[in-house]
């Protein structure tokens, strides 16, 4: 491409175009200014920043600053100068030489968006080949400031105008703005003179300044005056906020680098570039050593080297930050997707990015943030500086009054930007429900201009610097690896309901992206809440309704394509796969939250389908555990996958079972379809049918986890339940009788009078026959079933309600439920309950029976009544896995002499189910690894074993006998199955989960194997090291201490300190995976455990349920990382340790 | 002269095109070298304009599709201390790039082992001809020589495909060949050194289960690049064409199957690999990999079938059953991902005004009772 040598030759004015931030340019501004000494500078900045002129090219100022303008009603502008600006450089010259600098671009007035410095990106489609770049920043560093070392001002000057024209011809469509900037760029040349000028562009500019102006259209319209009431302000600036990736304008990518460059490049000497690059690279691998990553003297050796050869390769004259960067993503990222590289990255950015900031000389008149907020205050009618100190309270219809929308956005980008001014003076989305109004209570205190101060860094606006605290916050998460999905979810509803589009934006694609891979389903129902309500409108800040939108302060959203409330909504049904295994309660209510928000999916735009849900509900009812087997049966029949007719079926069978398997089956079901069953006749009949079909004794044997199912409903819901069994048992009636022709009245008397009769009679001992109700099968027992209990009477039980009209015996029962069960408000007759747990105890006992009576106490501790624990007694006792669960639970409670009493206990229980547990488990751990003689070539010969195979073949030769092997015996590389380590990583974040008792059981079960070393770490947010009692079940379930939050990654990094001998070390981590910190820095982990060698496997749960509760997207990615994650019973656990040993 | 191949190795394909970049560039080469470093770049990524040289003008074929750069570090590479590891989805050309690299480099890519769980030390070192060693005691007749060893006294490139499929004991054979570039042979009381120009390229798959992890020792001596699926669709697509084309071509065959087929295979195969549709639609990603290659080999059976079983129905009734053949081959919930993909994303564009799309949703059947 030939380029007019108009453009170089041009003496009036002697064109400079540049590119913003250009360490080349910069660096050649002042030589070229030196030589051509213009008599004055035309400069291409907007007239209403030249006041701020002489402050900027003042010698005490300090870069990087930047000039920012306010348009009323319009866009903010930003002008970030570093010391490698051109422009800066140039300023600098003309202040110091004293020559007068006319900022010559057109007005901002009417400019909605600040121009693009370039035209766009087809051109560098087609030089992509050529030149291997990829946007029109890569062809200015190829063309420009690669080749800039070692070449005069002069020939960078053409490089840069060479840079534009190729632009310029590029864009076809010109853009009227530019083309009307031009016009007014070249009026003002003519005003003041062009001889002996020197004016400073954009490199796309330069053709259109010419006195034949090249490429360019005289348009035939006139641009706006300047509006005098632009605000500009002048601020310090810091080179974090320049680097692009802080978010904030006219960023540039790298600017420590770019500082260093322009260094070497003023100085003179092109070679000393190569010593920056050579500098960068040994500050980087420091870096990563000290943050404990491998990057010895080699890395950096070959890094520099290929940054080097590359340059040479592409054929430029010393290398540049392209070649720098992918010399050390090739050398040193190991390929590692996201932990080398991330840890690469944190390790780049201080030496890249550097940590510089700005400073403006001391006179410099006041401008920015303080200013601009309390005229912001003034106009809003909020209490300013001259305001009474006293708090206001104001209620804000956010909705529908215009002004009171703005009082709320500018309230929540005051508390965002960290500004003490306002605060919410009640709940601002109280229990989910979206409130109209919000109350707010504020007042102007000296802490308020205080903090504004701080505030007034981040940004001259308040909405800049509500953003800029965002994006801090942002880095701050990353930095501590906090940024997990909860935070991201929170972030960008700060974002929203703070009206920052841009952060907004950003906030929803990372949502749409990694979020969906990581989040649990709380924060995916949240998300889909947040997106629903961006979507309609309902987020002040954002409205959708154009109409709503001022410009400058609050924007118009419209919710991007890509993000939709269903992505989050079928990411949430993907996840529900990994309830499977939950023991809560509040999972089955993210389950019905799910459903509900499927069922009420916005009409328009793509629609979640059920199927995939139905699918997983289907198997949550089929192989879950107990809780969702009954959610999920119910559900279904909700979805409309599963009939009515069936759940009711089942859940009349589930009556069959005993304990927890029927009380949680019942949890599930009642929370997920309590008001459908108590509400349809057809559903509610064969589980009635069933608890009034019982014997007594089958019915008081499962009386207690009756009750403990039906406990999950409120009082008021049970109240229902009760009319709705009770209205049953009259239809009932009717239809038995009425072929008797008897008024259904009449009925009901004789029927109760039957039932008083009996009652009556059973005070009196009486226990059955005559005219009771007896199968046919059983009358001929001896022992028959007795039914003394009425129907009605059952369900009060059940139901725990109406206990007053409870009579004899039911009276009693029901007494000693209440103990545990009963509801605070009283259905009335509330009875006095027992003064001592042992008169409790006997109680249950004579009730229900012995087997009860440990079950109830057992809840009973479980429900924090220590005292109960002291009915039990260590030497009858069951031992049961969830009794342990529920006296450790206990144990915070506990003072250390209770603890002491409940000691022996405890003991027996673990040493009963220790002794168990090694009976089936031990056979699989057994078995030695030898060396084995194999035929297949891979280890040694085995010498002597083949001369005795092959001495058939023995034959002589000249030299003596002959052999021809013709079979050959190897020995197989026979592991050493001495020494083994096993570490076992228990995560305690929880409650104490069945797989925290069976991973204290199982350690101890490995230790007592004599080749088996094992080391037991318990993490929540701590990790606690117990590996001294890892032989020692009790101490280790003593000693674990519940609760916290969850960081994987940091219990990896101390298991893998422990890994001695990698090759003979098995790691397992038992977690739901659940992780609190960043998933980044756990996968990270997960794969430098892997690398060592040692053989790991994450365990969901360990439990004999085989079904496990856990976040599937992030075990997924666990997976995809190298460490498999399965659900085992501890059986098979031990098998698959027994095979990596014998391997 | 040689019997025809199925398929031939990269040096004779390009032998035209590799001895005239030979004679193009005669600046200084690595030694060992056939070419110069920028010609190994330009043999790789092809040449826009036809070149001059001293045999007279050639435009270079394109045959790797790719980042430019990418392949320019990875020559640099291989002109120094350290090895090359190129990593990357299955599909994405890895293998092809280390052939095109090393017949480029050292005139041959046949120095290769293929990695798997049965791969010994004695492929990568040396091995015995045991019967000869046990008769007549160490000598150097008896040594067999692995193809890196080969490669080593040659000088030349030698490839090591699917290095993570090794154990990782007889991985770590390699790090003293990497680091020390000789193999010692204790039995005979020598050592082998390498000559200049040797080095070796490994790719490892990074989805494949049940691979073994590289030791970090070990992967200090490589330099790793990675290898990206091809990020433009239409790109893709062409590809995908042009080598199903060839395959068939190579058969005799017409390249029979219909363009519209092939971009609603190739759209198929991009929007569960990437978990998002075109549209910007998320679909759940199927744990098996939808690699390039595999969409060539379902569009090359297309033809096939088109061509001998002559059928009447369209290719497009059969892409159904093809895919699901793809999707699902160790986790069975891939095939209730394909289900949700048709029941959202194609049911969708079925919704929208493309006949095929209908078509294609209305053939879900094929899915459901295979």
């Amino acid at each position: 491409m030939t380029v007019p040598a108009a453009l170089w030759a041009c003496v009036s004015p002697v064109l400079i175009g540049v590119r913003h931030h250009s360490p080349a340019c910069a660096a050649a501004m002042g030589p070229l200014l030196t030589a051509l000494r213009p008599s004055r500078i035309f400069l291409e900045l907007p007239p209403e920043l030249s006041p701020w002129l002489p402050w900027l090219g003042h010698p005490e100022l300090v870069p990087p600053v930047a000039l920012a303008a306010a348009v009323p009603g319009g866009a903010l502008s930003f002008y970030p100068f570093a010391v490698f600006s051109p422009e800066l450089q140039a300023v600098r010259w003309a202040v110091e030489n004293d020559v007068p600098v006319i900022a010559f671009d057109a007005p901002l007035t009417g400019r909605s968006v600040r121009d693009s410095e370039t035209g766009d990106d087809r051109l560098v489609e087609r030089l992509s080949d050529k030149l291997g770049v990829s946007d029109s920043a890569a062809l200015w560093d190829r063309m420009v400031e690669a080749r800039a070392p070692g070449q005069s001002a002069e020939s960078i000057r053409r490089a840069a105008l060479s840079f534009g024209w190729i632009m310029r011809t590029d864009d076809v469509r010109r853009a009227r703005r530019d083309e009307l900037r031009e016009l007014h760029m070249r009026g003002l040349l003519d005003v003041h003179g062009r001889e002996g000028a020197v004016a400073i562009v954009g490199s796309y500019h330069a053709a259109a300044l010419l006195p034949e102006p090249l490429l360019w259209t005289a348009p035939d319209q006139a641009l706006p005056e300047a509006d005098p009431t632009t605000v500009t302000s002048l601020v310090p600036y810091s080179e974090a906020l320049l680097d692009a990736r802080s978010g904030y304008p006219a960023g540039i990518h790298d600017p420590a680098l770019r500082r260093r460059l322009f260094q070497a490049l003023s100085s003179g000497r092109p070679e000393t570039v190569d010593d920056v690059v050579a500098e960068a690279i040994v500050a980087i691998c420091r870096r990563v050593r000290r943050d404990g990553h491998v990057a010895g003297v080699p890395d950096a050796a070959e890094a520099l080297r290929l940054t080097r050869d590359l340059a040479v390769l592409r054929g430029l004259p010393a290398p540049g930050r392209a070649e720098l960067l992918e010399a050390l993503q090739s050398a040193l990222s190991r390929g590692d997707g996201i932990g080398r590289k991330r840890v690469l990255a944190r390790a780049m950015e201080p030496v890249l990015v550097g940590e510089g900031t700005g400073r403006l000389a001391s006179a410099t008149p006041r401008s920015g943030l303080l200013p601009h907020v309390e005229s912001l205050l003034s106009d809003l009618g909020l209490p300013g500086p001259e305001a009474p100190r006293s708090p206001v309270d104001m209620r804000l219809d956010v909705l529908r009054s215009p002004k009171d929308r703005r009082r709320e956005v500018a309230l929540r980008r005051l508390s965002l930007a960290g500004v003490a001014y306002g605060s919410p003076a009640d709940g601002l989305a109280a229990g989910g429900i979206e409130a109209l109004t919000r109350r707010w209570r504020m007042s102007w205190t000296p802490s308020t201009a205080a903090t504004l101060a701080v505030a007034s860094l981040r940004g001259v606006t308040l909405k800049q610097a509500a953003s800029g605290a965002l994006l801090a916050r942002r880095r701050r998460l990353e930095a501590a690896e906090g940024w997990t999905a909860a935070a991201r979810l929170t972030w960008t509803a700060d974002a929203a309901e703070a009206g920052l589009l841009s952060a907004t934006r950003a906030g929803l694609s990372e949502l749409a992206g990694t979020f969906v891979l990581e989040a649990g389903l709380p924060e995916l129902v949240g998300a889909f809440a947040l997106v629903a309500r961006l979507r309609r409108g309902h987020v002040a800040a954002l409205p959708v309704d154009r109409a709503l939108g001022i410009p400058g302060e609050i924007d118009v959203f419209e919710l991007p394509e890509a993000v939709h409330p269903s992505l989050f909504l079928a990411a949430a049904v993907a996840a529900v796969e990994g309830l499977a295994g939950s023991e809560r309660l509040e999972d089955v209510g993210a389950l019905l939250e799910v459903v509900s928000a499927l069922q009420h999916q916005p009409g328009d735009g793509p629609v979640v389908g059920t199927a995939r849900l139905s699918q997983a509900i289907e198997r949550l009812s089929v192989d879950g555990a107990a809780l969702m087997q009954g959610a999920g049966a119910a559900l279904g029949v909700r979805l409309g996958c599963a009939r009515a007719e069936d759940f009711a079926e089942r859940l009349g069978g589930w009556v069959d079972l005993v304990d927890n398997d029927l009380a949680l089956r019942l949890q599930g079901a009642l929370l997920a379809a309590g008001p459908l069953l108590s509400s349809s006749a057809a559903l509610l009949e064969p589980l009635a049918g069933r608890v009034e079909d019982l014997p007594d004794t089958d019915f008081l044997a499962r009386l207690v986890a009756l009750r403990r199912g039906f406990h999950v409903l409120a009082p008021h819901a049970r109240d229902t339940f009760l009319r709705a069994v009770a209205e049953r048992t009259e239809r009932r009636h009717t239809e038995l009788v009425a072929p008797l022709v008897l008024s259904a009245e009449q009925l009901g008397r004789l029927a109760r009078a039957d039932l008083e009769g009996r009652a009556a009679a059973e005070a009196f001992g009486w226990t059955g026959g005559g005219a009771v109700p007896v199968r046919p099968s059983e009358a001929t027992e001896d022992a028959r079933p007795v039914h003394a209990l009425s129907a009605a009477d059952r369900w009060r039980l059940v139901l725990g309600r109406q206990r007053d009209q409870l009579q004899g015996r039911a009276r009693r029962v029901g007494r000693a439920l209440d103990e545990l069960y009963g509801d605070p408000d009283s259905g009335g007759g509330q009875e006095p309950g027992f003064v001592t747990v042992r008169e409790w105890s006997e109680e249950l006992e004579a009730l229900f029976g012995e087997r009860v009576r440990q079950e109830v106490l057992g809840q009973a501790i479980g429900a924090g009544r220590g005292a109960a624990a002291s009915e039990l007694d260590a030497e009858t006792v069951r031992p049961s896995v969830e009794l342990l669960q529920q006296i450790l639970g206990l144990r915070g409670s506990l003072s250390e002499a209770q603890l002491g009493r409940l000691r022996p206990l405890v003991a027996r229980v673990v040493d009963e189910l220790a002794r168990a547990l090694a009976v089936r488990v031990r056979p699989a751990l057994t078995g030695v690894a030898m060396p084995r003689p194999t035929r297949r070539p891979g280890g040694p010969l085995d010498l002597p074993r083949t001369l005795r195979a092959n001495l058939h073949t023995l034959r002589a030769g000249p030299d003596g006998p002959y052999l021809v092997p013709e079979r050959l015996v190897f020995r197989s590389r026979g592991r050493r199955s001495m020494d083994w380590q096993v570490v076992v990583v228990v995560d305690v974040s929880g409650s104490m989960e069945p797989s925290t008792i069976y991973a204290a059981l199982m350690s101890a079960i490995l230790a007592a194997a004599p080749w088996i070393r094992v080391s037991f770490v318990a993490f929540d947010t701590e990790v606690v090291d117990l590996s001294e009692h890892a032989s020692d079940p009790l101490r280790l379930l003593l000693e674990v201490k519940v609760g916290g939050g969850t960081h994987i990654a940091k219990a990896l990094r101390h298991a893998r300190s422990l890994v001695r001998v990698p090759r003979r070390t098995v790691v397992l981590v038992i977690s739901d995976f659940e992780e609190g910190f960043s998933v980044d820095g756990l996968l990270a982990e997960v794969r430098a455990l892997v690398a060592t060698g040692a053989r790991c496997l994450g365990l969901a749960a360990l439990d004999d349920r085989g079904s496990a509760r856990y976040s599937k997207a992030i075990a997924g990615q666990v997976v995809a990382a190298g460490m498999p994650v399965a659900a085992l019973s501890p059986l098979e656990l031990a098998r698959w340790v027994g095979d990596q040993i014998d391997g | 002269m040689d019997a025809p191949r199925q398929s031939p190795p990269a040096e004779s394909v390009w032998a035209d095109e590799l001895a005239f970049l030979a004679e193009l560039d005669d600046g200084p080469r690595p030694p060992g070298w056939r070419l110069t470093p920028r010609m190994v770049v330009t043999f790789i990524v092809g040449s826009e304009a036809e070149l001059v040289g001293p045999q007279g003008r050639r435009r270079i074929a394109a045959k790797f599709v790719g980042d430019k750069a990418l392949v320019e570090r990875s020559v640099l590479t291989l002109a120094g201390t350290r090895g090359l590891l190129l990593v990357g989805e299955p599909g994405t050309a890895k293998s092809m790039l280390s052939e095109l690299l090393a017949a480029a480099i050292s005139g041959t890519s046949e120095q290769t082992v293929q990695g798997s769980a049965g791969t010994t030390e004695d492929q990568l070192r040396y091995g015995w001809n045991y019967a000869l060693l046990v008769a007549r005691g160490p000598s150097a007749e008896a040594l067999v020589p692995s193809p890196v060893y080969t490669a080593m006294s040659a000088g030349s490139i030698v490839r090591v495909e699917e290095v993570t499929r090794c154990l990782p004991e007889v991985q770590d054979a390699l790090v003293s060949i990497l680091s020390d570039r000789r193999i010692a042979v204790p039995e005979l009381g020598t050592v082998a050194h390498a000559r200049p120009g040797f080095n070796l390229i490994a790719t490892a798959n990074l989805r494949d289960r049940g691979v073994s992890e590289m030791s970090s020792a070990l992967k200090r001596r490589f330099n790793f690049e990675t290898v990206a699926p091809i990020a433009d669709a239409a790109v893709e697509l062409t590809l995908v064409q042009s080598q199903a084309a060839a395959i068939l071509a190579r058969t005799g065959l017409p390249p029979g199957v219909d363009e519209a087929v092939l971009k609603a295979l190739v759209t198929v195969f991009r929007d569960l690999r990437s978990g998002r549709t075109e549209e910007g639609w998320s679909v759940e990603k199927p744990s098996t990999v939808m690699s390039t290659a595999e969409a060539v080999s379902v569009a090359t059976t297309l033809g096939l079938s088109a061509a001998y079983l002559a059928r009447e129905r369209d290719p497009l009734s059969e892409l159904p059953g093809h895919l699901l053949g793809v999707v699902s081959k160790d986790d069975p919930e891939d095939r209730g991902r394909l289900l949700a993909y048709w029941d959202g994303a194609v049911k969708r564009r079925a919704e929208g005004e493309a006949r095929l799309w209908k078509r294609l949703y209305e053939l879900r059947t094929a899915l459901d009772d295979a």
